[in-house]
This record gives structure tokens, C-alpha cells and sequence, in this order.
């Protein structure tokens, strides 16, 4: 299949994103960070390893967490310009606010929250088990971290302050919250989801799938949750008052033969992607139903994907470091 | 799926446990300084403790979770989960894990870990639990903690260290004790942690294709409540059967679990209570269903104080042995390599846990011996 870019940077894809340009960019296992239309490369976290990524809250280029503890901003024209480091922390979460201008990175139990505006010493967040994602909601008022037991709720802008939590027993591994700001979902440990009604903080539980999951992403203007961790893309309804509450998911191109590793779908439309742990991709149309293979080809489990702005673009990086640029 | 991935291709991890002061730090300095050719990534739970200076040593916390499956000795060590599958995205850095326990940990959710997280199986097999007894304060720490058994009862292979300190008929005594706790496990002695790093490494002790024996003691310590019940009488039957043992995997939970009971200090509220091993054999014939049976029934009613099983039995009609092995609930099984054309066919099983009732295991075993 022809792809409009393609290239082994020989190591594991940790993130494939766009930034508001519909600029591509990947962070890659071995600390180095690619602008692949631009041909540029740059050694991010020398002789160290990138363990998260996210787009600048301004828009432009990439920032990342490593296990050298520290967090750099790179981009394609300056290269990469360190934030901030922090010794000895394995920086494995990290989530932004464009409306607020904030970094929020995480290693263990600390939150390490940061002002790019101020640029003052960042807020360090004590938590009482390990973090394992991070979001904030769409105004970067509050920042929410799932961790076990629960999720914990800070107030970014406050100096002192306990967390509240969101209760409900297990380990939670990884979070989202609708662009609505009325939903909050993690994944679980135990291939189910959990979700919380932030109104009210009433629980929700939507299980049935048959392995983790790792890959959850709001899309169709937040109307549609995809998520990976089965067969095929499972989809919830965010269409009602209530959420998903009470509605039934539909799982989109199950291959009994394969899992779905990670989701990606557009911001605007009922287009969705996945990328599977055979090597393979595909984009559907959910409306019309139509599907395609847009990598047909096996190979290694897909680790990152991402759908351009305008969904005309996708972006795919495989654990053993290709990255393919498909373009409608 | 993705746990049929060849054992080669997995990343192997030691986990490595011992009291205080038994000698953890010495050896992890020791493998990290000693020129072998391997690459090691370390999971310590001390930064600073190692003395050297390597990027491939990694803090952990020793955050130990419940799954909400409804069975609660179902713990794994949650930041380990988060710890491996970091570093697994950098795999061509290290050859092997060593994963670091503290002095005080119970050493069952790290192991249960490598069965129950399906990232974790995936990539990586547990390679050995290996734990390090001080020779000098064998007693004290015995005394001191019951974690020092519940390390000693887990381990596959134990360091009896310090040897230098102590006299032949102490290490022979302690030795003996060790068998009687654990007969499963192999026992190295040692001055100032100084084994050698490739009899620890790369051992497969937890692959059920390499499990060629269990260890069949006679040799029975002042803390063994063992008791081999051979029998050899031959009694041969035959007629079809069909077994049904091609891959066992069980996850035993059937427990009713719920929302509110995350607080609790520690898995098993019963701590004081003597850990012994039983272990059984016969040269009969077993009937597979009946055996499996009821070691499912034996792991959902008392895996909470079963620490670890391992056996390799004689099915009958079946040229190939069944080995199984369980940790707590967690029970792997599978039919193995042919038994040898003169071998002879003994069937051993070995339990290790809290207050185990020997008259009834016994009973329950002889129970599954073809008549």
C-alpha cells in the first residue's frame, strides 16, 4: 500500500501526534523526537529514553517526559530546549492545557505541575500511590490524576490544597475526560472501564472487554468514546444527559484474529481508526459503516496512531519504530 | 495470543528477596560491577543503596494492589506493572531484570505479577525468586519477622550467606531447616554474597518445559511437617480416557469481593501461624480429571495459605508428564515431554503454606490415585 511517508527509525514508537498545524510528530523509545514532513530529528533526552509526549499548549512541537526526569519542548525549529528536570523521576505521564497554559508530568506519585506562562518553580502534587494518567478538563482549571483507588481532583491554580478523590476500589491505569467536561473515564486493571457523571460523581462500569485497555479517545465533538482493548474499536455513546449510562457500546471491525492496541478518531466527524497488535490499521466511516485497510500488512503491534485535524492524514508508529504517513 | 510468544523471546526477570542485612545489596552490587557480559536492568527499592552508577537502575515503591476480580490474594505489585512495561519499550538496553524486594516485603505479589498482569506475560517470564538467608542471624530474623518464612517457603533457589561467620554443624542444621520449609528450592552457600552471577541468571525455575524433577527430600529438619507417602505397589489398569490437560490455566476467583474493602492491612488476616511443606508421591497411576479436580477445589478454598505447589505427574494412558505449579490461587499447567523409556514414572507434588492440613491433603491425593 502506498503510503505517503515511511521510515524505520529503529526503535519503539512511544507517541505519533499532530500539532495544530496538522504537523506530525513522534517521540521515539531512544530519547530522540522526529518532525517526519520536515526530515528533522533531534536527540531530546540524550542517551535516555522518552516515556511520555504531548503536544505544546501553544500549539507547536512536542513535549516529553523522559526517564532521565527531565521535560523538554521540541520543535522543528529550535530543536529540543529543556523545561524543567527533576533527578532520578521516570516522567511516565504527562497531560497539557492549551486553555491554561500548563504541563503537568508525573512520576510515581508525584505530579510535578507547571506554569509556562509564570515560569515559576512548579507545583509538586503528592499523591498516595503512583499516578498512571493525568488530564485536565477543557477550561485547565482542574487537573485529574487516576491512580489506585480512585482519581484524584486538584484545583491547578491553588497553591495549598488536599486533592479530593474519586472513589472506586482497583487500579486505575489511565484516564480521559469528555470535552464536555460532564465525564470522567478511566481505564481499569481489570479490562473494564470505570466513569464517573462529574455532576454528581455517580459511578458508571462498562466491562466486557477481553484485555486492557490502553488507548481511549473522545472524537465526533465528544460525542463518541473510542477505546482499544478488544476485537474490534468498542465505541460508547456520549449522546444523552446520561452519557452511556444505561446504552449499549458497539464494537466497530472485530478480527477475531487480533486486538485493537490504540484508537485515534476525528475531532470533528464519525471517523475512527485503530491500529492493531498484528501491525495492521483501519479506518471506518461509522455512519455509513464503510471500512478500509489502511495497513494491510502484518507486523509488529501498532503503539502509536493519530488522526490530522482535518482527517485527511494518519499518523502510525509500530513498537519496533516504523512510522507510515497515510493520506486520503 | 500474546502470551504463546516463545520463552526466548521474553525477557527473563530474578526477583531477588532476603531479610535485612542478609546481603541483597553486596550481590546486586556484585552482578552490577562484575564483567560478564550481560546487561541487567534494576528494580530497587533504595536509590541509594547501589553503589553504582548505572542508568539502567530504576526506583520502585512497593505498591501492592488487589484486583477487583473478587479474589483477594490476587495482589500484584502495581508500580512494577508500570516499572516493566517502560522499560520493556526499551528492550535492546538490557539483557535480563533484576527486580529488588525490601527486607520486609512478602514476596507474593511480586511473583503473582508475572501471572496475573497479561503485559507482564507477555513480554517477560519470571525467571527465579531468589532468596538470601544470613547464616549468622538465622534465628533472630526468624523470630523477628514471619516474612522471613514466607521469603524462604517462596523461593526456588536460596543463598545461605555468611557461611563464613557461623560453623559446619550450624549450616548443616540451618540447611536442614530450609529443606523442611522448602523442599522445592535448591540451596547455595556462600561468603559475602560471592556466587557466581551465571548459576543465578537465566535459570528457568518457574517454565514448566524445564521442570524435569521436583525435589523429592528425605532429609527432614526440625521445621518439616513432611511426609513422602510412597507406595510401591504396582497395579497397572487400562482404558480409554480422555484427557483434557492441554493448556490448564486457571485463575481461581471465585470469591464474592467488594467495593469497600481496599483498606485492610494485609492479605492474610492469620499471620502467626507455622508454614510447613507436605509433599506426596506415588508410582501409580493418577487419574488427571480427579486430580485436577480437586486441586481446583484445593486453591479456591485454601490458596490464601497454599504459598506455592509444584508437581509433575503420572497420567494415566498419558505418555507425557503433566507438570503444574501454583503461587497462592494461580495455577499454570501443562502436559510436558514424554516420560524417558526406562524412567519411572513417579508422581511428586509439593505444597508449602500456613497451617496446612496434611491428613486431609494426603487424603485428597491418595483420592486421585488410579485404583
Amino acid at each position: 500500500m502506498p503510503f505517503a511517508f515511511e521510515k524505520n527509525y529503529g526503535d519503539y514508537i512511544v507517541a505519533a501526534l499532530f500539532d495544530s498545524a496538522d504537523e506530525p510528530v513522534v517521540a521515539i523509545a531512544d530519547g530522540r523526537v522526529a518532525f517526519p514532513d520536515a526530515g528533522a530529528e533531534f536527540a531530546a533526552h540524550p542517551d535516555a529514553g522518552i516515556l511520555s509526549a504531548a503536544i505544546h499548549p501553544s500549539g507547536v512541537g512536542l513535549i516529553t517526559g523522559g526517564d532521565d526526569g527531565r521535560i523538554v519542548w521540541t520543535t522543528k525549529e529550535a530543536g529540543p530546549v529543556e523545561i524543567s528536570a527533576h533527578k532520578g523521576a521516570w516522567l511516565d505521564v504527562l497531560a497539557v492545557s492549551e486553555a491554561s497554559n500548563l504541563v503537568a508530568a508525573g512520576s510515581g506519585k508525584t505530579v510535578y505541575l507547571h506554569d509556562l506562562v509564570k515560569k515559576d518553580a512548579p507545583k509538586v502534587l503528592e499523591h498516595p500511590s503512583s499516578v498512571s494518567g493525568l488530564t485536565f478538563d477543557s477550561k485547565g482549571r482542574k487537573l485529574y490524576a487516576s491512580s489506585y483507588g480512585g482519581a484524584y481532583v486538584w484545583f491547578a491554580r491553588l497553591a495549598q490544597q488536599k486533592p479530593s478523590l474519586l472513589k472506586w476500589a482497583g487500579s486505575h491505569t489511565n484516564i480521559a475526560i469528555s470535552p464536555d467536561d460532564k465525564f470522567l473515564i478511566t481505564a481499569m486493571q481489570d479490562n473494564a472501564l470505570h466513569g464517573w457523571r462529574l455532576a454528581d460523581s455517580k459511578d458508571m462500569r462498562m466491562g466486557g472487554y477481553p484485555s486492557k485497555i490502553k488507548s481511549l479517545d473522545f472524537f465526533a465533538k465528544g460525542k463518541l468514546l473510542a477505546t482499544s482493548g478488544a476485537n474490534g474499536a468498542v465505541v460508547w455513546p456520549f449522546l444523552k444527559a446520561n452519557g452511556p449510562m444505561g446504552e449499549n457500546a458497539s464494537e466497530i471491525a472485530a478480527d477475531e484474529s487480533s486486538l485493537v492496541t490504540v484508537v485515534s478518531g476525528a475531532s470533528e466527524d464519525t471517523i475512527l481508526s485503530a491500529g492493531l497488535d498484528d501491525g495492521r490499521v483501519w479506518l471506518a466511516e461509522l455512519k455509513s459503516t464503510a471500512q478500509e485497510w489502511i495497513k494491510r500488512e502484518k507486523g509488529a503491534a501498532i503503539s502509536a496512531l493519530a488522526m490530522s485535524g482535518e482527517a485527511n492524514r494518519i499518523l502510525i508508529g509500530d513498537e519496533d519504530g516504523s512510522v507510515y504517513i497515510y493520506e486520503a | 495470543m500474546a502470551d504463546t510468544a516463545p520463552v526466548s523471546q521474553k525477557t527473563p526477570v530474578t526477583v531477588l528477596t532476603g531479610y535485612l542485612g542478609a546481603g541483597k545489596t553486596t550481590l546486586l552490587n556484585r552482578i552490577l560491577s562484575e564483567n560478564h557480559g550481560q546487561k541487567y536492568a534494576v528494580i530497587v527499592n533504595e536509590f541509594g543503596e547501589i553503589g553504582i552508577d548505572n542508568d539502567l537502575i530504576v526506583g520502585a515503591d512497593e505498591e501492592v494492589f488487589e484486583m477487583n476480580n473478587g479474589c483477594v490474594c490476587c495482589t500484584v505489585r502495581g508500580d512494577l506493572i508500570r516499572i516493566l512495561s517502560n522499560l520493556l519499550k526499551r528492550k535492546g538496553r538490557f539483557d535480563a531484570i533484576i527486580v529488588e524486594t525490601t527486607g520486609l516485603a512478602d514476596p507474593g505479589p511480586v511473583a503473582q505479577t508475572f501471572f496475573v498482569d497479561e503485559d507482564v506475560k507477555a513480554k517477560t517470564y519470571l525467571d527465579s525468586v531468589t532468596a538470601l538467608v544470613d547464616a549468622k542471624h538465622f534465628d533472630q530474623a526468624l523470630a523477628a519477622d514471619r516474612v522471613v518464612k514466607e521469603q524462604i517457603a517462596f523461593a526456588d533457589h536460596i543463598i545461605l550467606n555468611k557461611t563464613d561467620l557461623v560453623d559446619g554443624d550450624t549450616l548443616n542444621q540451618i540447611e536442614a531447616r530450609l529443606k523442611g520449609l522448602n523442599p522445592l528450592a535448591s540451596i547455595q552457600r556462600a561468603e559475602r554474597s560471592g556466587v557466581d552471577i551465571q548459576s543465578l541468571l537465566n535459570q528457568h525455575r518457574f517454565d514448566l518445559e524445564k521442570m524435569d524433577s521436583v525435589a523429592n527430600h528425605h532429609d527432614h529438619g526440625p521445621d518439616c511437617a513432611d511426609d513422602c507417602g510412597h507406595d510401591h505397589a504396582h497395579d497397572h489398569y487400562h482404558h480409554d480416557h480422555g484427557h483434557d490437560h492441554d493448556h490448564v490455566h486457571d485463575e481461581h476467583c471465585g470469591h464474592d469481593h467488594s467495593h469497600d474493602h481496599h483498606n485492610h492491612d494485609h492479605i492474610n488476616p492469620i499471620h502467626d501461624t507455622e508454614i510447613t511443606s507436605v509433599s506426596f508421591s506415588t508410582d501409580k497411576p493418577i487419574n488427571g480429571v480427579a486430580f485436577t479436580r480437586w486441586l481446583d477445589k484445593l486453591l479456591a478454598e485454601k490458596g490464601q495459605d497454599i504459598l506455592r505447589a509444584k508437581g509433575i505427574l503420572n497420567i494415566k494412558d498419558e505418555d507425557r508428564r503433566l507438570v503444574f505449579q501454583a503461587v497462592h490461587m494461580i495455577l499454570e499447567g501443562d502436559l510436558q515431554k514424554p516420560w524417558g523409556e526406562n524412567e519411572p514414572r513417579l508422581s511428586r507434588a509439593v505444597f508449602i503454606g500456613r497451617h496446612l492440613d496434611e491428613a486431609a491433603l494426603r487424603t485428597g491425593f491418595n483420592a486421585c490415585i488410579e485404583k
